[in-house]
C-alpha cells in the first residue's frame, strides 16, 4: 500500500513530467547515446573493424585527413545536393499530390491508397526493381527514352552525369507518399468557411492557397522538411544497393562514405569521424530549424 | 487543387497512380516473363500467366514463409514497443511545462540523425554483453531506437489536440495521472496510433543493416536479408528475385491498406505539428 | 466501439510487457552444432548442391552438426568482420582471398598447424598463398582460373580470337541484332567484379600492381592493360552497365558471344544451360597470366567448438569428399589435386582449358600490400572509371593513381 502511495505521489508531484519522460530516455541512453559516446571516442583513434577493442589514440588525425581529402569534400557536396533535392522534390510532389487528393471525386479513397503505396515498398525490393528498370539494354526506362526518339544505350546508374538523378528518382518515388499523407492530414485543418468565403470574393486558386491554405499547413511542412532532411542525410540501403556511391563518387553521400571507410576499409576510426561530421551538420540544421520555427510562432501570435 | 477543371485533375490523378504503381507492376511482370523474352529489345508489358510456377517454387524451395514470419515478428514487435515507450513521454511533452523540456525534445530529435551503419558495431557489442545476439528481440530493440523519436512527436501532436477538460473531469473522479493517460487519452488518440504504427511497422519490416549483422542463423532471417541474399557472387536468378520481392512487398501493402484510412485522420488529429 | 479500441490498444501494450525472447538457438539434442558461412550457399545452381554436400558430413557424424549460412555477397565480408570483431561470427567461414589477408594479421582466424598437417594431404600449389609467416591459416575451398568463354554460334565463321586486336574485331562483328560481342564489368556497384575483370586485363598485358615492395600502378604494362580495357569499353560491343548476373544470363541465352570468366561460372552455365554448346580458350592477351580466385575455408578464432570445426575441415579434405566438391564447383578445383575423370573431360572440353591455366594464375591482390588491397582497389577503380567515362588519358589517370596510392600507403 505504502509503495503504491509513493508511486502515486511521485506521479502527481513536480517530478511527474520527468518520470513520464523516463522510459524514452533510459531507452535512448542505452541504444543511442552510449553507442554514440563510444563512436565519438573511436573518431579520435585508429581502430580496425576486426579488433574494435584495440584502439590507438591519434588525436585529430582522422578529422585532419577528412578535411584535406578532396573526395570527402566532394561527398559533402553530393550529400547537400541529394538532401536538398529530396526535400524540395518530395515536398513539392507531396504537396501537389495532397492538393489533388484533398478535393472530392469519385474513387478518391482508392486513389489515396494506391498513390501512397510506394511508402510500403521495402527499400531492398525498390533497389532491385529499379536496377532492372534502369538496365541499359532491356530496361523499360531506356525503352521509353528510345521510343521518344532519344538514342541511348547508357545505364543512368552507371554514368557520372545521371547517376545522382537516377538515385533521386528512385528515392522520391519511395518517399513522396509519406509527405503527401502528412500534408493531406494538415490540409484537413484548413477552415472550410475561410476557403469558401475567399472563393466567393473571387480570389484565384493560387491566392486562396497563399492566404488561407499555406498559413495553416506551414508548420507541418516545416517539420516535414526537417524529417526528410535528416532521413536523407542518413539514407543508406537504397543508394548502397544501387550504386555503392559510384561512378567516380557521383552518388557518394556521407553515409556511403562512412560505410565504406568503416566496413570496406575496416577503419572504424575514420568511419566514426565521418559520422561525427554528419551528426554536426544534422544538428546544425535542426538548430536553425528550431530557431526559424519558433520565430514564426512568435510572429504568428 | 480545386481551381483546376475536373478532367485535368482526374488525368493528373491517373498519371500519379501510374507512376506510383508502375514499379510494383513491373516487379510482378518481370517475375512472370519467360527467360527467353527477358532480353527482348521491346520489353514485355503483360504478365505471362503460365509462368506462375515461380511463386509456388518460392514457397516450396525457399524458406520464404519463415522469412516473412520473422519480418512480421520484428515489425509487430517494433510497433508495439515503440508505442508503449513513447506514450508517456509524448504526454509529458504535450501537457507539462518543465525545466529542460526544450533540451529533451531536441536530444530526442538528435537520435534520428544517427545512421544505422554507425551504430551497428557498438550495438553488436552491447547485445553480445546481454547474450542477445541472434535473437529477433535484439532486432526489435535496435529498430525501436530509430522509431521512438518520430512516434513521440506524432503522439504529442495528437495529445495536443485532446481537450484538457476531459482529463480534468477524470481527475475529479479520482483517476490517477497514469490512469488518465491509459484510460482517457489513449482511446482518444487511437487513429493517431494507427498513423504511428505504420511508421514503426514499415521500419521494422524493411530494416536491413541490423537484420543481417545481429542475426546469423538462417531460421531467424528476415525477408530483407533473404531477398538481398539472392544477389549472388556469380549469378542472380531474376525470376526468383522478382517473385520474392513481390511476396515481400505484399504483406506491407495489405497492412497499409488496412490502416490507411486511419492514417490521414490520425495525423490530422492534432497531427504532425511544429 | 470506443471500448473495443481501448481494450485492443491496452492488450497490445500488455503483450509487450511479456515480450518473449525469440531466441534461435535450437540446440540439437546432445549434438555440437557449428555454423559454416559462405556466399556460395545462396547461389543459384551451386548453393543447393553444396548444402547437400555438407549434409553428407552431418549424416556421417553423430556428435557434430554443421548448419550452412548463405549470405548476401555485397556485404558478406563486412558482416563477417563486424561479427568477428564483436567476438562472434560463424565457426567456419569461406572467405575471399582479400578478406583472408585482412583477418589473419588481426588474429581473427585460427592457424591450422595443430590440426591439419600439410604432410598428410597433397595440397595443390595455390594453397601456399594461404600460409602467412610459414603458418597455414586455411585450405582452399575453391580455386578458380579465368579463361575466355565463347559461344561458337555467335562468332563469324566460328573464328576464335587469339590476340587482343582479333578479340576487338571478332566481338565487333558479333554485335548487332540484339546480340553483344563481349561483356565485362565497369561499374562501382560491382566493385569486386570490376576489380577481377580489370586484373585480368592488366595481368594479361604483363602488368602487376606492385613488385612486392613498391607500387607500380603507373608502370607501362599496367597502362597498356588499362588502355585495352578502355578500347573494349568504347568498341560498341559491350552491353554497357549490365551487371554480371545479367550478362552471364545473356551468355547462356546466346545473346553474348564472348566473356572472360572464372571456373565457377562455367559450373553455373553447365547447370543452368546444359544444352548450350559453349567452349573455352586461353584469354587473348599478350601473356597467359590471368587472375586467380582462391577462396579459403577458415576457422573463426572466436569459435567455441574448435575441435568440431577441424573435424569438418578434415572430412572436407578426404579424397572422396574433395572429388564430390570439385564436381559441384564446375571448372574450379579444390584444395588437393583431384584428377578429372575421362568421362568428364570428354563431356566438358573446356575443363582442360581451365586446368591448364593454373600455372599462370595470379591472385587478385596487390603483392606486399595484401591487407590494404581494398583501399588500393578503390583508388585504382575510381581512376580507371575516369578513363572509361571521363575520357581521361590512361597514363595520366594511372600516374594520379600511383600518387594517391603512395600517399595513402605512407599513412
Amino acid at each position: 500500500m505504502s509503495a503504491g502511495k509513493t508511486t502515486e505521489s511521485l506521479l502527481t508531484s513536480r517530478w511527474t513530467p520527468y518520470v513520464f519522460m523516463a522510459p524514452v530516455f533510459l531507452y535512448l541512453l542505452l541504444f543511442d547515446f552510449i553507442p554514440l559516446v563510444k563512436e565519438f571516442y573511436l573518431s579520435f583513434t585508429s581502430t580496425s573493424l576486426l579488433t574494435p577493442s584495440v584502439n590507438k589514440w591519434v588525436g585529430l588525425d582522422n578529422y585532419r585527413e577528412l578535411f584535406s581529402n578532396r573526395d570527402f569534400l566532394h561527398s559533402l557536396w553530393i550529400t547537400a545536393v541529394y538532401t536538398i533535392a529530396c526535400v524540395v522534390l518530395a515536398i513539392g510532389a507531396g504537396l501537389g499530390t495532397a492538393l489533388l487528393l484533398d478535393a472530392p471525386f469519385l474513387g478518391r479513397a482508392v486513389a489515396r491508397t494506391l498513390v501512397t503505396l510506394p511508402w510500403a515498398a521495402p527499400p531492398v525490393a525498390v533497389a532491385l526493381i529499379f536496377t532492372w528498370i534502369y538496365n541499359a539494354q532491356y530496361g523499360v526506362f531506356n525503352y521509353v527514352q528510345r521510343s521518344l526518339g532519344i538514342e541511348t544505350f547508357e545505364n543512368w546508374l552507371d554514368t557520372p552525369d545521371h547517376a545522382l538523378t537516377a538515385i533521386l528518382i528512385a528515392t522520391i518515388w519511395q518517399i513522396f507518399p509519406f509527405s503527401s499523407v502528412v500534408i493531406l492530414a494538415a490540409l484537413q485543418g484548413v477552415p472550410k468557411e475561410l476557403r469558401e468565403s475567399a472563393a466567393l470574393d473571387g480570389a484565384g486558386a493560387f491566392d486562396i492557397f497563399r492566404a488561407v491554405v499555406w498559413p495553416t499547413i506551414r508548420p507541418t511542412v516545416m517539420l516535414l522538411a526537417l524529417f526528410i532532411t535528416i532521413w536523407s542525410l542518413r539514407r543508406f540501403d537504397l543508394i548502397w544497393l544501387l550504386t555503392q556511391g559510384g561512378p567516380i563518387g557521383a552518388t557518394n553521400t556521407l553515409v556511403i562514405d562512412l560505410y565504406r571507410r568503416a566496413f570496406v576499409y575496416r577503419d572504424l576510426g575514420a568511419g566514426a569521424s565521418v559520422g561525427m561530421v554528419g551528426l554536426c551538420i544534422a544538428f546544425a540544421i535542426t538548430l536553425v530549424h528550431h530557431r526559424l520555427s519558433s520565430r514564426y510562432e512568435l510572429k504568428g501570435r | 487543387m480545386p481551381g483546376l477543371p475536373l478532367p485535368i485533375r482526374l488525368s493528373a490523378v491517373l498519371l500519379l497512380l501510374a507512376v506510383a504503381v508502375f514499379p510494383f507492376y513491373w516487379m510482378f511482370v518481370t517475375s512472370l516473363t519467360p527467360s527467353s523474352e527477358l532480353f527482348a529489345s521491346t520489353p514485355r508489358f503483360w504478365p505471362t500467366w503460365s509462368e506462375t510456377g515461380v511463386y509456388a517454387d518460392a514457397f516450396r524451395k525457399i524458406p520464404v514463409a519463415t522469412w516473412l514470419l520473422n519480418s512480421l515478428i520484428v515489425a509487430a514487435g517494433t510497433t508495439v514497443l515503440s508505442i508503449a515507450i513513447s506514450l508517456f513521454p509524448a504526454y509529458s511533452l504535450s501537457r507539462f511545462r518543465f525545466k529542460g523540456k526544450g533540451i529533451m525534445g531536441l536530444s530526442l530529435f538528435a537520435t534520428q540523425m544517427l545512421p544505422e551503419a554507425m551504430l551497428v558495431v557498438p550495438l553488436y557489442a552491447l547485445f553480445g554483453q546481454f547474450n542477445m545476439l541472434n535473437t529477433l528481440t535484439a532486432l526489435i530493440l535496435a529498430n525501436t531506437a530509430f522509431t521512438v523519436p518520430v512516434v513521440v512527436w506524432i503522439l504529442k501532436g495528437a495529445i495536443d489536440g485532446v481537450p484538457e477538460e476531459i482529463e480534468e473531469a477524470a481527475h475529479i473522479d479520482g483517476c490517477s495521472q497514469v490512469g488518465i493517460v491509459w484510460r482517457i487519452v489513449l482511446p482518444l488518440i487511437a487513429p493517431t496510433l494507427a498513423a504511428a504504427s505504420v511508421i514503426a511497422f514499415f521500419h521494422g519490416w524493411n530494416e536491413y543493416v541490423f537484420a543481417q549483422t545481429l542475426v546469423s542463423s538462417e531460421s531467424l532471417r528476415t525477408a530483407s536479408v533473404g531477398l538481398a541474399g539472392f544477389v549472388g557472387e556469380l549469378s542472380t536468378p531474376i525470376h526468383t528475385v522478382m517473385s520474392i520481392a513481390v511476396i515481400y512487398a505484399v504483406p506491407a501493402i495489405v497492412f497499409y491498406m488496412f490502416v490507411q484510412k486511419y492514417v490521414v485522420s490520425g495525423m490530422t488529429a492534432g497531427g504532425v505539428k511544429g | 466501439m470506443l471500448h473495443t479500441t481501448r481494450r485492443m490498444a491496452l492488450a497490445g501494450v500488455m503483450a509487450l510487457a511479456a515480450l518473449p525472447c525469440f531466441a534461435g538457438s535450437a540446440l540439437a539434442q546432445g549434438k555440437t552444432t557449428i555454423s559454416f558461412a559462405g556466399v556460395t550457399f545462396s547461389e543459384a545452381g551451386r548453393g543447393d548442391r553444396l548444402r547437400e554436400w555438407v549434409d553428407k558430413f552431418n549424416k556421417s557424424q553423430d556428435k557434430i552438426e554443421v548448419t550452412t549460412l548463405g549470405l548476401p555477397f555485397a556485404t558478406f565480408a563486412n558482416t563477417m568482420f563486424t561479427q568477428m570483431g564483436g567476438g562472434g561470427g560463424p565457426d567456419l567461414i569461406r572467405f575471399d582471398t582479400i578478406d583472408f589477408y585482412a583477418a589473419v594479421p588481426a588474429g581473427r582466424i585460427l592457424p591450422f598447424d595443430d590440426h591439419i598437417k600439410d604432410s598428410d594431404f597433397k595440397f595443390s600449389a595455390p594453397n601456399d598463398y594461404l600460409k602467412v609467416n610459414g603458418k597455414r591459416y586455411g585450405v582452399a575451398f575453391e580455386i578458380s582460373n579465368y579463361v575466355m568463354m565463347y559461344n561458337p554460334a555467335l562468332l563469324k565463321d566460328g573464328k576464335v580470337p587469339t590476340t587482343f586486336d582479333e578479340l576487338l574485331a571478332v566481338t565487333k562483328a558479333a554485335t548487332g541484332n540484339g546480340n553483344y560481342g563481349y561483356a565485362y564489368r565497369a561499374t562501382m556497384a560491382e566493385r569486386n567484379g570490376f576489380w577481377q575483370d580489370l586484373c585480368n586485363y592488366v595481368f594479361g598485358f604483363g602488368g602487376r600492381w606492385s613488385d612486392g615492395k613498391t607500387l607500380t600502378l603507373n608502370a607501362p604494362k599496367v597502362i597498356e592493360g588499362v588502355t585495352a580495357y578502355k578500347r573494349m569499353y568504347d568498341s560498341g560491343a559491350i552491353p554497357k552497365g549490365a551487371d554480371a548476373a545479367t550478362y552471364r544470363r545473356m551468355f547462356w541465352e546466346s545473346k553474348v558471344a564472348i566473356e572472360i570468366d572464372n571456373g565457377g561460372v562455367a559450373g553455373i552455365f553447365n547447370q543452368q544451360a546444359p544444352n548450350l554448346a559453349w567452349n573455352a580458350a586461353p584469354s587473348p592477351f599478350p601473356t597467359r597470366a590471368q587472375g586467380l580466385i582462391l577462396a579459403p575455408l577458415t576457422v573463426n578464432a572466436n569459435t567455441k567448438n574448435k575441435d568440431a570445426a577441424f573435424t569438418f575441415v578434415k572430412w572436407a579434405l578426404q579424397p572422396d569428399n574433395q572429388k564430390a566438391l570439385q564436381d559441384i564447383l564446375g571448372a574450379s578445383s579444390v584444395a588437393t589435386d583431384v584428377p578429372r575423370s575421362a568421362d568428364d573431360l570428354a563431356k566438358k572440353p573446356w575443363l582442360k582449358v581451365y586446368d591448364e591455366q593454373t600455372p599462370n594464375a595470379v591472385p587478385q591482390l596487390v603483392g606486399g600490400f595484401e591487407v590494404r588491397t581494398p583501399e588500393l582497389q578503390q583508388i585504382i577503380i575510381e581512376q580507371v572509371l575516369k578513363v572509361l567515362q571521363g575520357g581521361m588519358d590512361p597514363k595520366k589517370a594511372m600516374d594520379e593513381a600511383q600518387d594517391l596510392a603512395v600517399a595513402k600507403m605512407s599513412k
